[in-house]
């Protein structure tokens, strides 16, 4: 009997372990919500294999420069509609030392790339396959565009939804002021 | 023109769509995959995601690929999260192993417990000081008492 008590013992102890460590691993609300009510904060960690290229490409190796973040998916409709002026700004603020990172999010591998292909998009782009980084970064759907400054923090404005040029350029300019 | 144009259509579609047998079912596929966006088998979502993954099934399906390439393919896409069962290998057996080591211990339990109750209620049950077996003097002087007493 004293066997079956603990065994009972370290089963409750094995479940509360298990809720203390998923409590203590939880990312919070991500920092989208911090950047929308007006603060800095560090950007996530965002490795990912890359979509249009090969092997996997790091947010951190772009620090130093103005990054601009904006997470996709090819069946989204908005992002259809931003796509062609988010491809531009890329090219026009590629001179400035503005970098463009797309992240196509639950998607398919060869929707992505005719996605990219349909719109002339040739800035780099990753693809999270299931979606594991929308919980740090507080994606709640797609489009969905931020602005890290030089020193990697992700800094306002947010854009959710369709991104308008005016809106990219803000966003880059505050980016390179901050 | 139109009706021509049609025909021609078809004409260069038919050899694709009858260049094999199909080796798998799309309908027992939609339920072994998932939605990842919304998290229910294919055959329950119209979502725009899900119908891209039926339409990617159903071109897999043409090419003459057999279920297991598809679920393959799809697990290479997207891990085994985009499949509705857990695998039979790697660490998703435990998924398997565990609810089954789990009934088998609560079995083991439940007899344990209950072989301990029925056991200890037999003790309590018991009466708790048995009449001994009377001495032979003890039993003369009451074969004695008892002449006397006639």
């Amino acid at each position: 009997m004293r066997a079956l008590r603990a065994l009972a013992v370290a089963a409750v102890l094995s479940l509360l372990g298990l809720l203390v460590w998923d409590l203590a691993h939880q990312s919070g609300p991500g920092v989208a919500t911090k950047v929308d009510q007006g603060k800095a904060v560090p950007a996530p960690i965002l490795e990912l294999p890359r979509l249009n290229g090969e092997g996997r490409l790091s947010l951190a190796s772009l620090r130093g420069k103005v990054v601009v973040v904006n997470f996709w998916q090819s069946t989204c409709y908005p992002c259809k509609l931003e796509a062609r002026d988010v491809a531009a700004a890329s090219r026009d603020w590629a001179s400035k030392g503005v970098v463009f990172l797309g992240v196509d999010a639950q998607d398919l591998k060869s929707a992505g790339r005719a996605y990219l292909e349909h719109y002339n998009v040739t800035y780099p782009n990753v693809r999270d396959a299931i979606g594991k980084t929308w919980t740090a970064w507080g994606v709640s759907g797609v489009p969905e565009t931020f602005f890290i400054d030089k020193r990697g923090r992700v800094v306002p404005p947010h854009i959710t939804g369709q991104a308008s040029r005016e809106k990219i350029d803000e966003g880059i300019r505050r980016a390179l002021r901050s | 023109m139109k009706a021509l144009a049609i025909a021609v259509s078809a004409l260069a579609l038919a050899p694709a769509a009858y260049a094999c047998t199909p080796r798998a079912s799309q309908a027992s596929l939609e339920t072994k995959l998932v939605c990842i966006q919304c998290h229910t088998t294919l055959d329950e979502s119209s979502s725009p995601f899900a119908n891209e993954l039926k339409a990617e099934v159903a071109r897999r399906i043409a090419k003459c690929q057999t279920e297991k390439q598809i679920l393959d393919a799809m697990v290479a896409e997207f891990g085994p999260t985009v499949l509705s069962t857990p695998q039979t290998h790697g660490f998703d057996l435990l998924a398997w192993v565990l609810p089954i080591g789990g009934i088998l211990l609560g079995a083991a339990a439940l007899a344990f417990g209950a072989r301990y109750w029925s056991r200890k209620q037999q003790s309590d049950s018991a009466p708790p000081n048995p009449i001994a077996a009377l001495a032979p003097e003890d039993e003369r002087r009451v074969d004695d008492a008892l002449a006397r007493y006639e």
